[in-house]
């Protein structure tokens, strides 16, 4: 008599599986919007600036070295410069105040005493200017948390929203032109149920941000195609 | 809280061809702004000496020939073109129970004096400049000292980017370089 052998399920299958429906729920889109062409040599690299907060952006600073971390690793990894020693090379002509709001103004900049020369000496061949940030945009349920001489523990639901969104303008200094923009919008929803012990399911949408952000960076640059 | 040392680095400029002195209130060496949050908690931050610093760092780095002087100092021996007197007008920042944000923000209004050797006021230019960071990235004590050192850091920017516009500081040249001709030219017997 043929018997049917049912799968044996392991308790790490289990986990897997309980993992999968437990865990956060996260969207995200990524584009880019090519103007010129780019393409990096040898010796060359990036500098990943935050757009000037006195034209109000709010781009987190974990987010810029975020991003400078992930383009410089993995593959097509890139040459990032630390964006604190460009701009304390070139002060103060990338101070918050100062720094160039448009590709035009770059002409003006490097005809300064000393930047071009500077510019070169560090190898950077491209500025990436972020602008976004990072919101809570919804969020409810309730949870409530006693403790007694017996123990304590916590009984509801939360859940709340962030929308991560971030886009990234770069800047060719060889060519001092606009060549084109990455965005990543990445939204994500984070679960708090709580029976005695609250269990996080947490959605990292900045996180994830990042790397989206930062993958497509890489593919942008070293893209040598005009579209 | 104690702000050591706020320093800028070194300018990527042309130094204007004056021979300046500059002289510092009383308060740069000393500079502690205390503010009581209605109903929450009171913030304090001290500036030490970094006034003192900053301008004196600035200054050396726009100026050919720079000196500190103080009320002390003969003016006629030291032959000077101008001489700046900055000072503070106002102090203020919010935290973030104020802004319901997770930034701190500081503002600094300075005043710069430009006197020429005759002490006739020059030019009397009033700046604002404005720095803010995150408490996620630094921490409470941190964050602000970042925003003072960025708000005193955006003064350098401003004056380095506006003086001689604001000022005319660059006119004193001329008027030195006239003083000499005229001493120089001998008298028609």
């Amino acid at each position: 008599m043929n018997r049917f052998k049912y799968p044996k399920i392991t308790s790490q299958f289990m986990i897997c599986i309980i993992a999968m429906l437990l865990s956060a729920c996260v969207t995200q889109r990524v584009e880019n919007v090519r103007q010129g062409g780019t393409g990096i040599n040898e010796g060359e690299g990036i500098v990943i600036m935050a757009k000037s907060y006195h034209l109000g952006n709010q781009t987190e600073a974990k987010f810029i070295s975020c991003v400078g971390d992930a383009v410089s690793r993995g593959q097509s990894a890139l040459r990032v410069i630390p964006n604190q020693e460009f701009v304390d090379a070139l002060f103060p002509w990338f101070e918050p105040r100062t720094a160039p709001a448009e590709t035009k103004g770059l002409p003006a900049l490097m005809a300064r005493p000393r930047v071009a020369e500077q510019i070169e000496s560090a190898g950077v061949r491209y500025i990436v200017w972020l602008d976004g940030d990072t919101d809570r945009v919804d969020g409810g349920g309730s949870m409530s948390c006693a403790a007694g001489p017996g123990g304590g523990g916590c009984f509801g639901f939360a859940w709340w929203q962030n929308d991560a969104n971030y886009e990234a303008s770069v800047w060719d200094l060889t060519g001092l032109e606009d060549t084109g923009t990455v965005s990543a919008d990445v939204s994500g929803t984070s679960f708090l149920p709580a029976i005695i012990v609250p269990i996080p399911l947490i959605a990292r949408a900045q996180n994830k941000a990042c790397n989206a952000l930062a993958n497509q960076l890489k593919q942008f640059i070293i893209s040598e195609d005009v579209t | 809280m104690v702000l050591e040392n706020a320093t800028i680095p070194v300018p990527l400029i042309d130094q204007i061809p004056l021979k300046v002195g500059a002289r510092y209130p009383e308060v740069f060496n000393h500079f502690m702004h205390e503010e009581q949050i209605i109903g929450k908690e009171k913030w304090s931050i001290d500036l030490g000496q970094s006034n003192r610093l900053l301008f004196t760092q600035l200054f050396s780095s726009m100026f050919s020939d720079f000196m500190v002087i103080d009320a002390d100092s003969d003016l006629d021996a030291l032959m000077l073109d101008a001489i700046i007197e900055p000072s503070i007008d106002a102090f203020e920042f919010s935290v973030p129970s104020q802004s319901q944000t997770d930034e701190f923000a500081v503002w600094i209004r300075y005043r710069i004096k430009i006197l020429d050797t005759a002490g006739s006021t020059v030019a009397n230019w009033p700046i604002a400049a404005y720095g803010k960071s995150r408490t996620a990235t630094f921490g409470n004590d941190a964050a602000l000292q970042r925003a003072a050192e960025l708000a005193m850091r955006d003064a350098a920017a401003l004056i380095i980017l506006q003086m001689n516009k604001a000022t005319t500081i660059r006119n004193l040249n001329s008027q030195r370089t006239a003083r000499s001709t005229e001493s120089s030219t001998p008298l028609p017997e």
